[in-house]
């Protein structure tokens, strides 16, 4: 039944109202972006710094196994199609940086691409 | 005793965890954001609802609002979004990417940090970077969509409110979602009708009135935090600690009255811890200085003058008093009698009479004999469920409520009710109603149980310690250690509460009548007390709701006093006042009908003061009470134009500025003028308590006060005891003269709160021996009402213009009158 609803909740959504909606974001994010070229003039510097621990052990997993699972699990997440990889965020915390530990599915954008990638450079 | 209504009406609020989306409710962490503008701060979830975008999306865009942050508990723990690389916290830039390799991954901004060279050097596709924000949603993987469960529990939000709220919260960053269902907030309110369906109609239009006012009167009041207050300490009687101070009122119409509570603050210093305590105001002096008894004696820092604060504490009490009233009119059918229920409405009702023996004679003993009409008005409200009575300026209508107030009590149908809104009124009835020997009981609000009366002995706290019998003993003594410590132990504490709570009932069951004010009847120690005769004094001065407070306590007889010709109740909130609020009960009964029973004969006025009120205000039926010679004022020499007229107008033509503050006007002439007719008075013999000033204007009244004291040619405490106030303030009262300073001299604007007939017939209706009213008539005698009072004068040779030892009659010529006032 809930799907039902939810379905019908979902088709409550106006499509002229979801094209003027996307219009707004658009407009924000176009702004935005000038803004930005505003206030830089000059260019871009690189000024990150990326501890390089980060990558140690990286293509061992690249695959996308759950890490640090137990031999179970990954089994279990295999039959499940390994729906969710573990990946290494970089976030800062005021100049602090920070690794945090994070699951993205695999079928997302992100990860997508992201093998497309290795997958081209494993072809070279 | 507290009635489950008192507490109900905020029922709902703060329903959710403060994390929840301000959307739809969803409180899930790892649904959620904060948008991390510091004057928004709300949280969204990440869930469409039925709108085009995500909830947090949606705000972001319709808010303009561009920073967020995580959840402590989600699973990057509370984060600000920001770009690696720059810092950059624009979500509508940043996206993420993959640093080389799939697992590991980083936040940068599209602008510039994704032109960078040198992270193509380092071998990162940035073409793979991918938006934050991707149809319409933040990265699902990121933070997640609540489930369909979460989905279908939550508060179903339509786009039309996303931006109403949205809209709403650019002027009230708190609001909810349930303001915007009630009117008031981006729309007028419904205004009052005359009639109704029923209780639940009438209170589905006044509820939301009350709140109005009630949210208005709250902002106003808790801003008026003041700093750098001096203290003066001392010790009542009561052995409580007792803060003096001046409380500057602005021009915003605050008053503090006795009873109000206020918090004083110290921050503390190297010798005194930071202290703060709650008291209540006992009196305000007529230096402005206001007396403040405090909750707690201990820790008080008493060695300390200087840098207090004071802050006013709102009490919701009186607002929630007429929600429960308009509420238990509505669902309690005992509340009142039938033909009472549906004549408030306005239902068409067969006209009832009440059959009850008429007593012989009408006057009451102990009051003074009662003239024709006031016989009538007594004679006919005993007979009739519902009567109103209109007592103009010094008709003696306290005198009639009285005698009507006696006969009912003599009927034997239980305990009278009275109550009028003011205390002021309460206490004069009070008075009178016991001087006809019957056993009164004033009940006053437990906050002003410290602040003194003149009927102190009338008062339930005073009889309850003064009682005197031998069983009560106990509570004596247990309220003796309570004063001599200041406190008691918990058992004995519980004790004394249970004891008083006995006596006090004791006490309120033997009396014949109970006197409270209309919010008073309203009190938990008479939420068991059933009133079938209850008499409103000073009617045309409340709200309905506040009414119907003393009315829903089984009201089968009920008798309204007022003048609606005269000031209506203070509305603060303009929105409220628009909507109808300031209409009373007593105006809407008129307006259905019912025809109000007229006091004819004044007592007040020399008869040449009281013939322009009575032609402009009540049809020219108000009789005299008084001669000429009764209102000489014999051995003062006072320059009146014309002997046996101790009235004039007295032509100015100095110019109205702004008051300081910006909010209020003043007229320099005009008051060196005043300063100038009371020194006259004054030399002449008259004494400072017989003289009123009036004027409609915070500025003008603050500026006068100030320039007497410095300017007037006799001594300044002189001065300093002559009462300057708004007409407001002067409703209900007389003075043997009064001096009325207009103010208002722009040739191009409005003459504001003059123009409300209402205020001009209160200020011109307060003077027994003669007045004096200052103003441009150039200006005034645009409006009709002004113009005829301006004519009456110049018929009666009183337009004056020049020095006050040598005046002269006035030439100027007046406008024609804009409209005619309906
Ligand atoms: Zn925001
Ligand atoms: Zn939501
Ligand atoms: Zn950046």
């Amino acid at each position: 039944d809930d799907e039902v609803h939810v379905r019908q909740m979902v088709a409550a959504v106006d499509p002229q109202e979801i094209a003027n909606f996307d219009q707004e974001l658009r407009a924000v994010v176009q702004e935005s972006v000038e803004q930005r070229k505003l206030e830089l003039r000059g260019r871009p510097t690189l000024n990150m710094m990326l501890p390089m621990n980060v990558f140690e052990g990286s293509t061992k997993d690249h695959h996308g196994r759950v890490v640090g699972g137990e031999s179970g699990d990954e089994a279990l997440d295999e039959e499940l199609g390994g729906k969710e990889v573990q990946v290494k965020v970089l976030v800062k915390r005021g100049n602090k940086q920070q690794t945090k530990q994070m699951y993205i599915p695999r079928d997302s954008t992100l990860l997508q691409s992201a093998k497309q990638k290795e997958a081209a450079e494993l072809e070279e | 005793e507290e009635t489950g209504d008192e507490d109900g009406y905020e029922y709902g609020k703060g329903n959710f965890t403060e994390h929840a989306c301000r959307y739809c409710g969803v409180s899930n962490p790892a649904c959620v954001v904060r948008c991390n503008v510091p004057s928004c701060r709300k949280w969204f979830c990440n869930s469409r609802g039925n709108t085009s975008g995500s909830h947090i999306v949606n705000h972001l865009v319709r808010a303009k609002h561009k920073e967020v942050c995580l959840h402590k508990d989600s699973p990057l723990g509370e984060t600000i979004l920001e770009c690696y690389n720059c810092g950059c916290r624009n979500v509508f830039l940043l996206g993420f990417i993959s640093a080389k390799t799939e697992s590991v991954v980083v936040l940068l901004c599209r602008e510039p940090c994704l032109s960078v060279n040198a992270l193509k050097d380092m071998n990162w596709d940035l073409s793979q970077w991918c938006p934050l924000i991707d149809d319409r949603c933040f990265l699902q993987w990121l933070v997640k969509v609540p489930s369909e469960q979460e989905q279908l529990r939550a508060r179903q939000i339509s786009a039309q409110q996303i931006n109403k709220v949205e809209e709403l919260w650019k002027t009230n960053p708190d609001a909810s979602l349930e303001d915007l269902e009630k009117p008031g907030v981006d729309d007028e309110p419904q205004p009052v009708a005359l009639k109704y369906e029923d209780a639940y109609q009438y209170q589905n239009v006044f509820a939301p009135l009350i709140k109005l006012e009630a949210d208005y009167d709250k902002m106003m009041k808790e801003s008026q935090s003041k700093d750098n207050v001096t203290i003066r300490w001392d010790i009542g009687l009561n052995k409580k600690r007792v803060a003096y101070f001046v409380f500057p009122k602005e021009d915003n119409e605050l008053r503090l009255v006795p009873g109000d509570e206020l918090r004083l603050r110290y921050s503390g210093d190297a010798a005194h811890p930071a202290w703060q305590s709650v008291g209540h105001v006992i009196k305000l002096t007529a230096q402005e200085e206001v007396a403040l008894e405090l909750r707690a004696s201990q820790g008080v820092p008493v060695d300390v003058n200087h840098g207090f604060s004071v802050d006013f504490v709102w009490k919701s009490t009186s607002f929630d008093r007429m929600q429960g009233a308009m509420k238990t009119f509505a669902v309690d059918e005992t509340s009142v009698s039938g033909y009472i229920y549906h004549h408030l409405l306005g239902h068409e009702v067969e006209i009832q009479m009440v059959r009850n023996s008429l007593p012989r004679r009408f006057g009451a003993p102990g009051l003074p004999e009662l003239n024709a009409s006031q016989v009538f008005a007594v004679k006919s409200v005993l007979q009739k469920p519902i009567s109103l009575i209109q007592g103009p300026p010094g008709t003696g209508k306290t005198v009639t409520s009285a005698a009507i107030v006696y006969h009912m009590a003599k009927q034997g149908q239980g305990q009278v009710l009275v109550c009028a809104p003011s205390n002021v009124a309460v206490d004069q009835l009070a008075e009178k109603i016991s001087a006809t020997g019957l056993k009164v009981v004033r009940l006053c609000a437990k906050s002003r149980e410290a602040v003194s009366s003149p009927v102190e002995h009338l008062t339930l706290h005073y009889q309850v310690r003064h009682l005197d019998t031998s069983d009560k003993s106990e509570l004596h003594k247990l309220q003796q250690l309570k004063d001599e410590q200041g406190e008691l132990s918990s058992s004995d504490e519980k004790k004394y509460k249970a004891l008083k709570r006995a006596t006090e009932r004791e006490i309120t069951q033997s009396a014949d009548v109970i006197c409270c004010t209309c919010v008073g009847a309203g009190d938990p120690r008479l939420a068991n007390f059933r009133f079938r005769q209850v008499l409103i004094d000073e009617s045309t001065q409340a709200t309905e709701p506040e009414c119907l407070i003393p009315l829903v306590l089984g009201a089968k007889q009920v008798i309204l006093v007022g003048d609606h010709c005269q000031l209506g109740p203070v509305i603060m909130c303009k929105k409220a006042a628009r909507a109808g609020l300031a209409q009373s009960l007593f105006e809407r009964l008129v307006l259905l009908g019912v025809k109000p029973i007229r006091l004819q004969v004044q007592y007040r006025m020399h008869p040449s003061l009281s013939e322009f009120p009575s032609n402009s205000f009540y049809e020219g039926t108000l009789q005299n009470g008084v001669t000429i010679n009764e209102r000489l004022s014999s051995g003062i020499d006072f320059p009146w134009p014309v002997p046996n007229r101790p009235m004039f107008f007295y032509v100015q033509m100095g110019q109205e500025e702004i008051s300081a503050s910006g909010t209020s006007y003043l007229n320099r002439t005009e008051a060196a003028n005043v300063e100038k007719i009371v020194t006259s008075f004054l030399r002449s013999g008259v004494v400072p308590s017989q003289i009123g000033v009036i004027t409609p204007y915070e500025g003008q009244r603050a500026y006068i006060v100030n320039y007497m004291s410095r300017n007037g040619a006799l001594r300044q405490q002189l001065y300093k005891e002559i009462e300057v106030a708004s007409v407001d303030s002067f409703q209900g009262r007389e003075k043997d003269y009064i001096i009325l300073s207009c103010v208002r001299s722009n040739e191009h604007q409005g003459i504001g709160f003059l123009n409300d007939p209402r205020r001009l017939n209160v200020a011109l209706t307060r003077a027994r021996y003669g007045i004096v009213i200052l103003g441009n008539p150039k200006v005034l005698s645009k409006q009709p009402l002004w113009n005829g009072l301006l004519t009456h004068y110049k018929e009666h040779e009183c337009l004056v213009e020049g020095p006050l030892n040598n005046l002269k009659q006035s030439m100027v010529q007046f406008q024609k009158p804009k409209k005619i006032y309906n």
